[in-house]
């Protein structure tokens, strides 16, 4: 186990990203609220792999599965604790506007994971490079924490585990998929950045969307406001009657 | 005539298959998807109704959808508009909510199923409550009393039901309260003000309100006023949810009942923000309860009937249950087993069968136990090289786990099929002794992880349950669905120190024999060995996921938490004291 945690890096962007990351981290009510938000996050990939448990049918696969379902719910336990120990430190009704919640996501902050519609092999893989990329996340976060030792000694012996996850996902995804292996890892990496592409282009969507529909809201709703607002001003208070026995044929 | 019955889209959908007139299943979505409160269009649970009746979907006479979504979408329209310019930030939501699945249902639905669009009906959201409510009910006629955070429009109604002696069906609404003036709007407000998630935390309200004082009861009354017409209306000044999606209460709220607290923030009772917080709880239950029991009082007046039908999410509150019974003049108060949204989806088929299609009235079963079968837990612990012990019969399970609660075990107790609503009532149930209060800091520590501050409830014979809880005949069957809370009487308050809240009340569950004979006979077996026929009943779930449906999730649930004994059906799994794969096993 010590031997991958030891090979364990930040990737390269997260390396020359390091200045970001200390500023992200610098702010301790932003710290707190991180930590806060990763153990929800912690505690959602718990609730996963319990379910990947439920679902798969190896014995030793469910095992492992649990063992890791505990191990998230323990770090969400660990974070929130810490968390709110931050977040009591500081003076009441201070409030952070930015969470940068986006580029300092927690394990699976950003992977979405539907454990019913993969096989065994789809998901050690997806579980590994997710592993992957918590473990090499989490060594820059330490390497941003210099300023609160506690935090950092926090995130030093989650990646202890994370780094068991990273090896247990691999050593049985080679066990399983033998010489399909390496396929299933790249066919996961490919998964990931369609995922990715897919919520880029969903907020985008989103963000058009809401755009439309608030031109909208100040074009075509105005006309109809007066209306409106008369229509509540003659509502009377208190009870109104029911409809006798609505067309059951109706969506209206 | 098969009838599909859904709810869907807001929070808990659920499915239920209604055939001849009568229930074969009915599931929460969340049960099979195992995403709490999920809130999908609900296609594991129609699958899991329409292959437990060995039905195809082109079998269905009908479908039925729990509201009207094109009222829905008037009711935002017109909310947006009346807000407007306010409403600026939170139309874009509301509408691609509404745009983006909810108004298209008809075509979901017949996409889903393959079925024609003509075989899609509709009922009111309030209809089906009541629906649910009364056709569920062993009674021929009962006013009816909805109320739940909104529907279409209606967020309170009020009507009567009637089955005739030919059987013919007739069920009346007769008047409403409209959105945004809402009791349930009102209880999740405070909820969000109190820290606790909107749709789910109502429960730690209630249980928070033992721990205070009314001090904001003049407060609270301001803002809920009564009308002349004997109905309520809010002060919209102090809300903000009918003009905003990210905020329910507004600056003034603040300004009375001081800063909300931060959902992060554990609530300590020791300090004057925990004191705060129970206070207003406190208050905000004490008015919702003395409102619903003036509007029941009314509604008794009005309609001279002996029984009420209560319906909607606002009828999980057990303590304005209770009082409703005592005070309002009903001699009997019925709540369903599902009263929520989940509950529509049953109500709305049951609506459609006797309102739509002119069906007569069947007796219906007055059980809960609509979910699905939990299936074999053998192979599974076997392989996982857990001692597997499979009894003769039903009488040496129920010896073997009584003799295991009296040690002081804490077992998890799976059997038949599994309750259709938020309750467990017996079949997928962590059961303990309720004696001594360290089992409940046991259950909250190693299991539920639960605050401190929410009671457990107790489990008790209905032949019993008057010897130790302050129950007359009528609240014993409030109790047949954990639907009323009650005081446990003084005597006993020490011996059921587990299962009694602070107040000395308990939300008490009365087992009937004929609904649940196992757990009967289980509550029986402990009765005989320590004089108290009692047991400390909680749903079978870890935090933050729902409760156990099948034989495989309730082992991953004894596995991870400190649950040491799990019995299904005769099978009974022990934990060995050390199982966890050796890291080297799992690396090599």
């Amino acid at each position: 186990m010590a031997e991958p945690l030891r090979s364990l890096r930040a990737t390269a962007l997260d390396r020359a990203l390091l200045p970001l990351h200390r500023w992200v981290w610098q702010d301790p009510g932003r710290r707190a609220l991180k930590l806060l938000r990763f153990a929800e996050t912690e505690a959602d990939g718990g609730r996963d792999l319990s379910r990947a448990a439920e679902v798969t049918r190896d014995p030793l696969l469910r095992r492992l599965y649990l063992r890791h379902a505990q191990d998230e719910e323990r770090h969400a336990h660990l974070f929130r604790a810490r968390g709110r120990e931050l977040l009591h430190s500081l003076p009441r009704g201070g409030s952070v506007s930015f969470e940068a919640n986006f580029f300092a996501p927690g394990e699976r902050g950003l992977d979405d994971l539907h454990v019913e519609s993969e096989g065994d092999e789809s998901l050690l893989a997806f579980l590994h490079l997710s592993e992957e990329a918590a473990a090499q996340r989490f060594v820059i976060y330490q390497k941003s924490l210099a300023h609160d030792p506690e935090t950092r000694d926090l995130f030093r012996r989650i990646l202890h585990d994370e780094a068991f996850h990273m090896s247990y996902t691999h050593a049985q995804l080679t066990r399983i998929a033998g010489p399909r292996t390496r396929r299933r890892i790249w066919q996961a990496r490919l998964g990931r950045l369609w995922k990715a592409y897919l919520r880029v282009a969903a907020a985008l969507a989103g963000v058009i969307g809401s755009l439309i529909l608030r031109v909208q809201y100040f074009v075509l709703l105005p006309p109809f406001v007066f209306l409106a607002r008369r229509a509540a001003r003659r509502e009377p208070e208190g009870f109104a009657p029911s409809r006798a026995l609505p067309d059951a044929r109706s969506q209206y | 005539m098969r009838i599909l019955g859904i709810s869907a889209h807001y929070h808990d959908s659920a499915a239920a298959l209604v055939v001849d007139g009568i229930p074969v299943c009915a599931v929460q979505e969340e049960r099979l998807s195992r995403r709490k409160n999920d809130a999908a269009f609900p296609i594991g649970a129609i699958d899991f109704c329409l292959e437990e009746a060995k039905l195809e979907p082109e079998d269905l006479d009908a479908v039925v959808f729990y509201e009207k979504p094109m009222l829905k979408l008037e009711r935002v329209l017109t909310l947006a508009l009346r807000g407007f310019p306010r409403t600026a930030r939170s139309f874009p939501k509301a509408m691609r909510n509404l745009l983006g699945e909810k108004l298209w249902i008809k075509g979901i639905i017949a996409s889903h199923l393959g079925i024609p669009a003509r075989k899609i009906l509709f009922t009111e959201h309030h209809q089906a409550h009541a629906a649910t409510a009364f056709f569920t009910a062993p009674t021929r006629r009962a006013a009816i009393l909805t109320a739940d955070g909104v529907g279409e429009w209606a967020t309170f109604s009020l009507g009567t039901g009637e089955i005739r002696d030919d059987g013919s069906a007739d069920l009346r609404l007769l008047r409403e309260v409209r959105f945004p003036h809402s009791l349930g709007m009102l209880y999740s407000t405070f909820t969000a003000f109190l820290g606790f998630p909107v749709n789910e935390g109502e429960y730690k309200v209630m249980g928070l309100a033992a721990y205070g004082e009314p001090r904001y009861l003049d407060e609270v009354r301001r803002i809920l006023r009564r009308t002349p017409d004997g109905a309520f209306a809010l002060d919209l000044d102090y809300f903000e949810y009918h003009l905003s999606a990210a905020r329910s209460f507004s600056r003034k709220f603040v300004d009375v009942f001081g800063p909300p607290r931060d959902a992060w923030d554990p609530i300590d009772l020791s300090s004057d923000d925990g004191r705060r917080f129970a206070d207003v709880a406190c208050s905000v239950q004490r008015v919702l309860e003395e409102t619903l029991v003036d509007l029941a009082r009314r509604l008794h007046q009005e309609t001279g009937l002996d029984d009420l039908c209560l319906g909607g999410g606002v009828a999980l509150n057990g303590c304005a249950n209770a009082r409703i019974l005592r005070e309002s003049g009903f001699s009997r108060v019925f709540v369903p087993s599902a009263p929520g949204d989940a509950g529509c989806a049953l109500g709305a088929a049951l609506c459609v069968d006797r309102l739509h299609f002119h069906r007569p009235h069947c007796e219906m079963p007055d059980h809960p136990f609509w979910g699905p079968e939990p299936g074999d837990v053998s192979r599974i612990a076997g392989e996982d090289g857990l001692p597997v012990d499979r009894l003769r019969d039903d009488a040496e399970v129920v010896r073997r786990v009584a003799d295991e609660l009296c040690r002081g075990r804490i077992v998890g107790w799976v059997e038949g099929r599994g309750e259709f609503g938020p309750r467990a009532l017996g079949h997928r149930s962590i059961l303990a002794a309720p004696s001594d209060a360290s089992m409940r800091d046991k259950l909250n520590r190693s299991i539920k992880f639960r605050e401190e501050f929410r009671p457990f409830a107790p489990a008790v014979p209905i032949e019993a349950a008057a010897r130790f809880f302050e129950l007359s005949p009528a609240a014993e069957r409030l109790g047949r669905f954990m639907s009323g809370v009650f005081p446990v009487r003084p005597d006993f308050r020490a011996r059921l120190a587990a299962v009694t809240h602070l107040d000395g009340t308990a939300r008490v569950q009365t087992v009937e024999r004929e609904m649940a004979p196992r757990f009967h006979a289980l509550l029986e077996e402990v009765g005989r060995r320590t004089g108290i026929p009692v047991l400390l009943n909680t749903s079978f779930n870890l935090a933050g996921e729902p409760i156990v449906s099948r034989a495989v999730e309730a082992y991953s649930t004894f596995r991870r938490s400190g649950i040491d004994l799990l019995v299904c059906g005769r099978d009974l799994v022990a934990k060995r004291r050390e199982e966890a794969v050796a890291p080297e096993e799992a690396v090599a």
